[in-house]
């Protein structure tokens, strides 16, 4: 799959709507082999909602997603999960008071058996570990501490390294970044880099937009339901991404908010 | 695929992939490890001083037959507190082991005296253990009813069943009935009980410790989502805690009839309270996802040899609640304080 004519997620006709509200109106998304994708857009423009469509957890009401070319229809989040795609929940799926190691193969442990009975096989377990961390650039001292001493940083980067080693063809983060120190930011992204590098596809959900620019290939920017940009990042600045954001908003209720559009132009 | 070193934009810092310079990375140490297990190194010091002050001040207390008499009595105990070490750290409780014990001491006497053979005895009251845990287990995993409420229904219900069966009379159990041996025969120098308490506690141990069923025990305590994305039937784990915590207060239930010799419906009133006292004392957090059996054993023995340490100095034994409430609280706050730094949060 050297082309770029396959895509690895091709979504097409997304629609969903919660009673009143129309949350996606025929949304579209597609995502290469190794592509970092920026979805933005403002509170409520669908894109939380676009990636529980491809994480499975919310069934849309028409559209179709293709993996590799392959349709697919997701009913559950373990249907998402089978066809390899991934969603790192920010800090729901760590358990504070287990290691580093417990952490990451929680529910998939090496054991050993002795006389039938399933032992955990700790040694193997932290070795493992200790290399899944190496080859990711996640730095942890200790394999053994628990994860409520870490930072924020680093425990995100323990979510993210958890969902990378499913072996996941696409990964959803959805504000990765949030409520992170500038040095942890940092350590996140590079590790955001390194999976994309190992050709994982990547959406990432922020409203920090710098970041957008560190690691993105691409954005897509999202509003009231529906897609209204998509830019290479190389053609783009963080201006017009600001624009596409709020900009419609703007243009439509400018008589009220003509004060504001001096700050985004 | 190799991972290069971050050529980025106008906010680089300069970090390489990392938060902190190699210099401010360190291995645990010594104390970091103590202060991990700070819960457990401040049980350990409180059983360590009351042993002391006991051997000064009473002339028996540090004697072979005296310690083994303490480890018998306390075999209930430890047994009990070894399986609710599992329950409170999934974040629940089981308020019912003492009505467990109950009913299985009127239940095994009758069936005794009904001429039964020990063994079926045995086997039977354990399985009623472990459908009575199920049953608890049922509601609290499944039907989402707090643990607290399941078990506070059980203690009445199966209270009042011992009371029912027996009519509030003990029954008697042949004292030349094998099943005495249970409670009162001695093995190697050591009484029965003790060992079968050993048995239990190395077998919760190396669960706790060393089996996927107890890092999901742990994990549940401290997430229960995490640990059900993880693809792990945490309803199962959960109902099976109570299954043990149960089949743990029938076998001290059969101890409890084997060595007083009577199956009393009155027997292990205020037991769930000592138990759960000497789980909190040692260390294990209420709140779910922290607990050790090590921890729980300390806290169980300390319970235990405050209780025969003030009889030996011929202090009132009613002096025993307090002094033990008293260790509690105090026990606890120092975790709080002194060990908060290992222990964020809760």
């Amino acid at each position: 799959m050297t082309d770029g004519e396959t895509y690895r997620v091709r979504m097409t006709g997304i629609s969903k709507r919660y009673n009143p509200i129309q949350t996606l109106d025929n949304v579209a998304l597609t995502l290469k082999r190794g592509e970092v994708l920026g979805l933005v857009g403002d509170n409520g423009a669908g894109k939380s909602t676009l990636s529980k469509v491809l994480s499975g957890a919310v069934i849309p009401d028409s559209g179709t997603i293709e993996i590799d070319g392959k349709a697919v229809s997701f009913s559950s989040p373990a249907d998402a999960r089978a066809a390899h795609v991934e969603m790192v929940y920010q800090d729901l799926s760590l358990c504070d008071t287990v290691d580093v190691a417990g952490n990451l193969f929680l529910g998939r442990e090496p054991r050993r058996h002795i006389l039938g009975v399933p032992f955990l096989d700790k040694k193997t377990m932290h070795g493992l570990t200790r290399e899944m961390l190496d080859r990711l650039g996640i730095v942890i001292a200790d394999t053994r501490l628990k994860v409520e001493n870490l930072s924020g940083g680093q425990r995100q980067s323990i979510a993210i390294g958890r969902a990378a080693s499913f072996e996941p063809k696409v990964l959803i983060m959805d504000e990765p970044t949030a409520a992170l120190a500038v040095a942890e930011v940092e350590a996140v992204l590079e590790l955001i880099r390194t999976v994309s590098a190992r050709g994982v596809s990547v959406i990432l959900i922020t409203h920090r937009l710098q970041d957008l620019f560190l690691v993105c290939d691409r954005i897509q920017v999202m509003y009231e339901g529906r897609n209204v940009a998509e830019r290479l990042i190389g053609e783009t600045s963080i201006e017009e991404v600001v624009n596409l954001i709020v900009g419609r908003k703007f243009s439509a209720r400018s008589a009220r908010h003509g004060n504001e559009t001096g700050v985004s132009a | 695929m190799s991972l290069s070193p971050p050529q980025i934009g106008p906010s680089s810092t300069g970090h390489t992939g990392s938060q902190v310079s190699p210099s401010r990375l360190r291995k645990a140490t010594l104390w970091d490890t103590l202060l991990a297990n700070g819960s457990v190194v401040s049980i350990a010091l409180f059983f360590i001083v009351v042993c002391v002050v006991f051997s000064v001040i009473t002339d028996a207390f540090l004697t072979a037959p005296n310690l083994l008499n303490i480890v018998r009595q306390c075999a209930p105990l430890l047994i009990v507190a070894a399986a609710m070490t599992f329950v409170i750290t999934t974040g629940g409780i089981d308020l019912s082991v003492g009505s467990v014990l109950a009913l299985v001491a009127t239940l095994s006497a009758t069936a005794l005296q009904a001429g039964l053979p020990w063994p079926l005895v045995i086997v039977l009251m354990l399985l009623l253990g472990a459908a009575i845990g199920a049953i608890h287990g049922f509601f609290i995993a499944y039907e989402r009813i707090p643990a607290f409420i399941v078990t506070l229904a059980g203690l009445s219900v199966i209270r009042g069943l011992a009371l029912l069966i027996t009519g509030g009379y003990s029954i008697p159990v042949d004292p030349s009935s094998f099943f005495t041996v249970i409670g009162r025969s001695w093995f190697l120098g050591v009484p029965v009980p003790a060992l079968i308490a050993l048995a239990v506690l190395v077998l919760a141990y190396v669960v706790f410790n060393e089996t996927p069923f107890g890092r999901y025990v742990t994990g549940i305590g401290a997430n229960a989502e995490a640990v059900r994305r993880a693809g792990i039937d945490t309803r199962f784990t959960t109902l099976f805690v109570y299954v043990l915590s149960s089949s743990a207060a029938a076998l001290a239930g059969i101890i409890v009839t084997a060595r007083l010799g009577s199956g009393s419906s009155n027997a292990g009133q205020g037991f769930e309270l000592e138990v759960i006292a000497a789980v909190v004392l040692g260390g294990t957090s209420l709140f779910g996802g922290r607990g050790t059996v090590i921890g729980t054993v300390l806290g169980a023995l300390t319970v235990a040899v405050i209780a025969n340490g003030l009889i030996l100095a011929h202090m009132s034994p009613f002096l025993t609640p307090i002094v033990t409430g008293t260790i509690i609280l105090i026990a606890v706050w120092l975790n709080f304080r002194l060990f908060r730094g290992a222990a964020r949060g809760r």
